[in-house]
């Protein structure tokens, strides 16, 4: 394989490595990482059926399912599923937007007026008697006023698991007084955290000191995952006892329980944190800086590393009044400020690539040294999605696929966010388009 | 037929999740990792059950311990550290000296899950690595976790939660367009997203493992992890265009955005559907806009200019009122917006007490500390909290003795010549200083005391 050809020219930045070893398993464990096609499927025998509607995360967590190997049907009115019309700027591919077609992964659609058609309902009842999961995020209550929600269906399959998204969740009197209140991506950064955390300092004019909005699908991305994570769970007990269960994600929750910080500090602090721009309040230096010819980052948080950062920029002169981490995250932003326009002194005298082929020179001797606070000062450019794309690296670990559909084109996708040996998780086929499997899904379960 | 809610009450009832079964009781987890990329895919199987045992560098411990916000340590711990480590068992261990290693792979014959978030190579090279564990427990299931994976040309390039961000993209999509300002994610939102898929990722081999009897090995780059929240590469392959920084907004909504209030707080608000775009012009008494050209389609709406007016008057609208005016009517018209909600507020927000998102757990060693409930509720096995962080090398004996049957005098010996060990006076290494480890029957385990 080439990768090994290569590897008595690799450079290693860190001080224990596998390059030029004669490690013979590791070599067949790579291979079958690089190999995933082909391989065994998870999930192959688990069915989902995916009733989201106007919710992402439903989406997301399907989709993860998918990818493991799970028949998973979207299920969606006529007219299809709202989400396939949220779409940057509107932008769609025979009237369905980009991020519906980049969550089409490995799944099949079937149309089912859950909302108006009674007998759609029975045939969705049918159909879930069959299926392991069912994932739907209408507001809570509403598919059990419809006699499909998991109180009926669990009297007929009690091992159905049933994962529902909403804002406020499945129970409390905030989660029925709030039945009504949709989740959307950017009420749940808001709700659950996230925006408090991230925006320009309060000095900076408005409205840049607003708080901003993660220029992604941060809360819906969270939302999914632990709705994926939280049905793997059921599943595995499933598997077990043959039990079933509903699982409740409210979106409001999902930076919060995710990272735990807000419910802590606001305890032990008494305070909240506040926006504090391009700074880090834990670990320091620790961010983005520009150079000559764009945005590096640069992590050195740790007290060896700051040295050597210091001694790449011909900084020394720092050392005395920043020598410990304290030092470097003072709580008053003036004075943390202050290092960060120091340092951005000395980026601005360089290009990315000269500043990270510096720190890198420098952990590649670190790490050969015998002397063991010779730290690793890292320098990256920051790179933009396009830049992502053409990286080598991404290319030898397959993490985009090519997918030709000659409904929506060509197109790139990622894949395989994991590799495994035995049973990773892959893209077959994006597909979106409304009742495609209708017979299939009719005469396979119904 | 029962209230819905009060059914559901019943089944989620925060006050029995300690009665309930823990889903993977009995699985063994032997965890190499630290800060919080691995840790974190460690905690939630801690959550649901698993028996994790946290293997530290003795007198050093893991590097987040004593890493807090602005320096400031709780009863000698980091308070935000107990989240990442609850429910886990610490055992200090130098790993580079032969002895420790035969404890390691006497403790991986025994385990069915191993992880580590070492630079790339470093478990191998150390004879903890994959190789080597899977030759003493074929079965094993063994998550690798970095920054960029563990082959291709930057496998040996350092990296932390930042490096991810940046290498992904994700760093560059936060800001305004046409500004020169960036800003990261925040609170490492770069190692707590990949952590969770990390736990996802085990739980699938779990599984397979539980089907096939096989076990394998798996690698989980957090930079690969971020990429999967993007749908930036689709959009740039299918337009050519590049979809750059949307500030407040969101671009894929209809009036998705954050907005200030009369009363001087920000809020997000969005209309997922049409539906929820008629509510919000109910609410704001311009029922006139729906049959407006610019806003009739909901894809036409979402073109940057008539996205750009509809903001504008809904900005204009909301500028006019509180911020609790315009929740309420969100409720009652039937579309999204929400306050941004600070730590404090999140801390002591009564529906999250209620729904046990937001929990004040009485620990043993610390008393009481808030904690983030887990993120997906089960109702019939529940994640939950057992017990906080603890000192470093606090399960030494607890650990050695009761799975590998080390006597008093083993761990003697072995503390004697530093294969084991404790911790030293450092903060976020040692117990508070009102404790008193000698009455502690866990940590003297085996030594005759009792609670």
């Amino acid at each position: 394989m080439s990768m090994f050809k290569r590897k008595s020219k690799e450079r290693v930045y860190t001080r224990y490595s596998t390059a030029g070893g004669g490690v013979s398993r590791w070599k067949e464990t790579v291979e079958k990482l690089m190999t995933p096609e082909g391989r065994p499927e998870v999930l192959k025998d688990v069915l989902i059926l995916d009733a989201s509607s106007a919710n992402f995360s439903g989406i997301i967590a399907a989709s993860l399912f998918a990818e493991f190997g799970a028949e998973v049907i979207k299920i969606e009115p006529a007219e299809g599923d709202p989400c396939r019309k949220m779409t940057p700027f509107g932008t769609h591919v025979n009237g369905t937007g980009i991020p519906f077609i980049m969550e089409g992964r490995n799944k099949k659609y079937m149309t089912l007026d859950l909302e108006n058609s009674p007998d759609d309902r029975e045939i969705f009842a049918k159909l879930a008697q069959k299926a392991s999961v069912v994932i739907e995020t209408y507001p809570a209550g509403l598919m059990d006023s419809w006699g499909i929600g998991y109180r009926q269906l669990s009297v007929q399959n009690p091992g159905l698991i049933y994962i529902a998204v909403t804002a406020y969740g499945q129970y409390t009197e905030k989660a029925k007084n709030f039945v009504n209140f949709p989740d959307t991506d950017i009420t749940t950064q808001t709700g659950s955290g996230l925006s408090a955390q991230i925006g320009d300092l309060p000095t900076e004019p408005e409205p840049y000191n607003w708080p901003l909005k993660a220029g992604m699908w941060m809360g819906w991305y969270i939302s999914g995952i632990s709705a994926a994570l939280g049905g793997m769970m059921a599943i595995i007990h499933r598997r077990k006892t043959g039990e079933g269960q509903i699982i409740d994600i409210a979106g409001m929750d999902a930076y919060s329980s995710m990272t735990g910080f807000p419910a802590t500090i606001g305890f032990t602090w008494e305070k909240s944190r506040p926006r504090i721009g391009v700074l880090d309040f834990i670990l320091y230096p620790y961010g983005h800086w520009k150079c000559k010819d764009g945005l590096v980052a640069i992590a050195a948080p740790r007290d060896h590393d700051f040295r050597a950062l210091l001694k790449i920029l011909g900084r020394w002169d720092l050392e005395d009044d920043f020598k410990y981490t304290p030092d470097r995250i003072p709580d008053i932003i003036d004075m943390a400020m202050e290092l960060h326009r120091e340092i951005e002194k000395e980026t601005m005298k360089y290009t990315a690539d000269e500043l990270t082929a510096k720190a890198l020179t420098y952990a590649m001797k670190a790490a050969k040294s015998k002397w063991r606070g010779g730290g690793v000062p890292i320098v990256m450019r920051v790179m933009s999605p396009e830049n992502t794309m053409q990286n080598k690296q991404w290319e030898i670990r397959k993490s985009f696929k090519k997918i030709e559909d000659e409904r929506i084109g060509k197109f790139m996708i990622t894949s395989g966010f994991v590799k495994m040996t035995e049973s990773p998780p892959q893209v077959k086929w994006v597909a979106v388009e409304i009742g495609k499997d209708n017979e299939y899904v009719k005469s396979k379960y119904l | 037929m029962q209230d819905y809610f009060s059914y559901m009450e019943q089944l989620f009832d925060p006050s029995k999740v300690n009665e309930k079964p823990e889903v993977l009781k009995g699985i063994r987890v032997l965890d190499f990792t630290h800060v919080i990329f691995g840790p974190t895919a460690s905690r939630v199987l801690a959550n649901y059950g698993a028996e994790v045992i946290k293997l530290e560098l003795p007198f050093y411990g893991d590097l987040w311990r004593p890493a807090t916000y602005w320096g400031r340590y709780w009863k000698h711990s980091n308070p935000i550290w107990h989240f990442v480590t609850q429910n886990k068992y610490f055992v200090s261990v130098d790993l580079k000296r032969a002895e420790a290693k035969d404890l390691i792979y006497r403790l991986a014959e025994v385990s069915d899950i191993v992880l580590e978030n070492f630079a790339p190579g470093t478990a191998e090279a150390w004879g903890v690595g994959y190789s080597k564990i899977s030759e003493v427990n074929p079965e094993i299931i063994y998550l690798s976790c970095s920054t960029y994976g563990q082959y291709g040309p930057m496998r040996y390039f350092p990296g932390w939660d930042l490096l991810a961000q940046a290498a992904s993209g994700v760093l560059s999509l936060n800001g305004f367009d046409g500004t020169d300002k960036y800003f990261k994610l925040p609170d490492y939102l770069g190692d707590f997203v990949p952590g969770n898929l990390g736990a996802l990722v085990l739980l699938m081999a779990l599984y397979y493992k539980n089907e096939t009897g096989k076990g394998q090995y798996l690698d989980l780059s957090q930079t690969d992890s971020m990429m999967r929240v993007l749908p930036h590469f689709t959009f740039q392959s299918l337009t050519g265009e590049s979809l750059g920084r949307t500030g407040h907004t969101d671009p894929s909504m209809m009036a998705a955005s954050m907005f200030k209030t009369k009363d001087e707080k920000f809020l997000g608000l969005a209309c997922a559907t049409k539906k929820h775009f008629e509510g919000l012009c109910k609410a704001m008494g311009k029922e006139e806009l729906l049959s407006d050209a610019r806003f009739s389609d909901y894809m036409e709406a979402l073109k940057p200019e008539n996205a750009a007016d509809l903001r504008k008057i809904v900005a204009d609208w909301i500028s006019s009122m509180d911020c609790d005016e315009i929740v309420n009517l969100a409720q009652e018209k039937g579309f999204a917006a929400a306050e941004v909600m600070d730590d404090k507020q999140i801390c002591y927000d009564q529906w999250r007490r209620e729904r046990g998102s937001v929990i004040l757990f009485k620990d043993e060693m610390y008393g009481e500390l808030a904690l983030a409930g887990p993120s997906a509720r089960l109702s019939k096995t529940p994640g939950r909290t057992k017990w906080l962080a603890r000192p470093l090398g606090y399960h030494n004996r607890f650990i050695l003795k009761k799975i590998l049957g080390l006597s008093e005098q083993d761990l003697n010996d072995l503390q004697k010549k530093k294969v084991i060990g404790t911790y030293d006076d450092k903060p976020g290494l040692k117990p508070p200083i009102y404790y008193d480890l000698d009455k502690d029957a866990i940590f003297n385990y085996g030594r005759g005391v009792v609670k």
